[in-house]
């Protein structure tokens, strides 16, 4: 089998199963309570664009993960740098932490629903904490492997701190989270998802949730399909990102 | 470790400075740049620390820079104005070979080109001497001959003194006007100099086959010989 046509076979495979799906469904050899045939799940789609009272949700959960992303990404480096070149920081941050890397950071939901209110804040707070973790170990484990000879070299040419910082750990420190970037999004859309779940009046996670307290699946498989298409999306331009800035690579 | 070194590079000279391995060659030319402190004595350089170059084995060019940007960061780093250096880099480029790859990042270079772009980085700023730490070890002989004759030649005409630190006899001779040899460690030191009687302007490649290059070779391969024998 030629290696050049595997998404036409993966295609074809997926077109097949949709067909048995929906004939299946049609025939009513399936319960579309628990599982709503593909043009079900169609139709309440269409219905969530049609009507129009899909953008606010989108808005809001979107709105809720990137502002979580960015002051992330921004908390994480910044405690990444202070903890790496600060004994002081890395011995009072390490344990909080590990901490925080051991534990699904996700349970802490109902918490900042608690301290932050139903409001987007504590989505973002979700967001954000899933985000800083992540960025935080990557920086502060990535700066202590900075490459000794680069930093010789600079030295040697004349540079000093300033130049270092510029040159060398900057740019490295750019690297290692565009690595990682991917990874960020994915969090950050699960805390703003997850923190709606939880509590919300708007938001594709209370929009989850409203379709599982009146059992419609057709609704909630039609989101699920819709969150996996918008990180499908984010990810596209994650990874055009980080092609275009790690082109060096 | 190294102990008690004393030796000189003068003016325009080429000196290279072999031993066994252990002896604490490149901890001397890490000293004399000044990444390491010599635990006691002193270097003393007549020339200033911007006067000073060196160029390692590895590259250890920057990889997010292109070719053109990691050359001209070593005139930038001493004051030249941006533009001016990126001029300045064409040019050195230019020089070593390297026309029309500036755009190109290190990765996307070959091991040669990667090699003349940190001579192109070293050479651009003008030092008058010029320190080098088994800079051609990992290149395969072709490529690493035809640099070596770049080397001679410009630092020939550009009147660089050279200090090169080299585990290759042949190496050393073919470039060198005074070679150090040094004993084996621990508690290393200066255990004879010799001067290469080899005429100048020379090309290294050809001055393998001179009549006076087999008595130095001979000399000191035989004394080199010792050293790696003697037991510590």
């Amino acid at each position: 089998m030629s290696p050049r046509y595997v998404w036409a076979r993966q295609l074809t495979a997926f077109a097949v199963l949709l067909a048995i799906w929906d004939t299946a469904g049609r025939a009513g050899l399936l319960n579309p309570m628990y599982l709503p045939s593909p043009s079900q799940i169609g139709a309440a789609l269409v219905d969530l664009f049609g009507s129009g009272r899909i953008w606010t949700h989108l808005e809001a959960t979107f709105t809720a993960a990137l502002v979580g992303l960015a002051l992330g990404i921004g908390a994480g480096i910044l405690l990444g740098v202070l903890g790496a070149l600060v004994p002081l920081i890395a011995e009072l941050l390490a344990p909080v932490m590990t901490l925080l890397n051991a534990i699904p950071r996700v349970i802490l939901a109902p918490l900042f629903v608690i301290w932050l209110g139903i409001g987007i804040a504590s989505k973002v707070a979700l967001a954000f904490i899933l985000v800083a973790v992540l960025i935080f170990f990557t920086v502060f484990s990535g700066i202590r492997q900075v490459d000794r000879r680069l930093v010789e070299r600079v030295v040697t040419l004349g540079g000093g701190r300033w130049a270092l910082v510029r040159h060398v750990y900057l740019p490295s420190v750019a690297a290692w989270v565009m690595g990682n970037l991917k990874v960020a999004v994915g969090f950050a859309f699960t805390g703003a998802v997850v923190g709606e779940f939880v509590a919300a009046s708007r938001g594709l996670g209370y929009l989850l949730s409203f379709a599982q307290s009146t059992y419609n699946s057709a609704l909630m498989l039609a989101l699920v399909l819709l969150i996996m298409v918008v990180v499908l999306a984010i990810f596209a331009i994650a990874g055009r990102l980080e092609k275009y800035l790690l082109r060096w690579n | 470790m190294l102990e008690g070194a004393s030796l000189a590079v003068e003016d325009g000279q080429f000196v290279s400075l072999v031993g066994p391995s252990g002896s604490g060659k490149s901890s001397l030319l890490r000293a004399v740049i000044g990444l390491q402190q010599p635990l006691r004595g002193t270097v003393e350089r007549e020339v200033p620390p911007s006067d000073v170059a060196i160029l390692f084995q590895d590259d250890a060019l920057l990889p997010w820079k292109t070719a053109r940007d990691n050359v001209a960061l070593g005139l930038t780093l001493n004051g030249m104005r941006h533009r001016q250096a990126l001029e300045q880099a064409d040019l050195w480029l230019d020089r070593l070979g390297l026309s029309g790859l500036g755009d190109r990042f290190p990765r996307h270079l070959s091991g040669g080109q990667r090699k003349r772009v940190a001579l192109a980085q070293v050479l651009a700023r003008g030092p008058k001497l010029l320190l080098m730490d088994e800079p051609f070890a990992s290149l395969d002989a072709i490529v690493r001959a035809r640099i070596i004759q770049d080397v001679a030649s410009l630092v020939e005409r550009g009147r660089i003194s050279v200090l090169l630190v080299t585990h290759d006899l042949e190496e050393a001779i073919s470039l060198s006007d005074h070679i150090y040899l040094l004993s084996r460690g621990p508690r290393a030191h200066v255990s004879r100099d010799y001067s290469v009687p080899l005429p100048r302007p020379r090309d290294p490649v050809r001055a393998r086959v001179h009549a006076a290059f087999a008595p130095v070779y001979e000399k000191i391969w035989n004394d080199l010989s010792h050293e790696v024998d003697r037991r510590p």
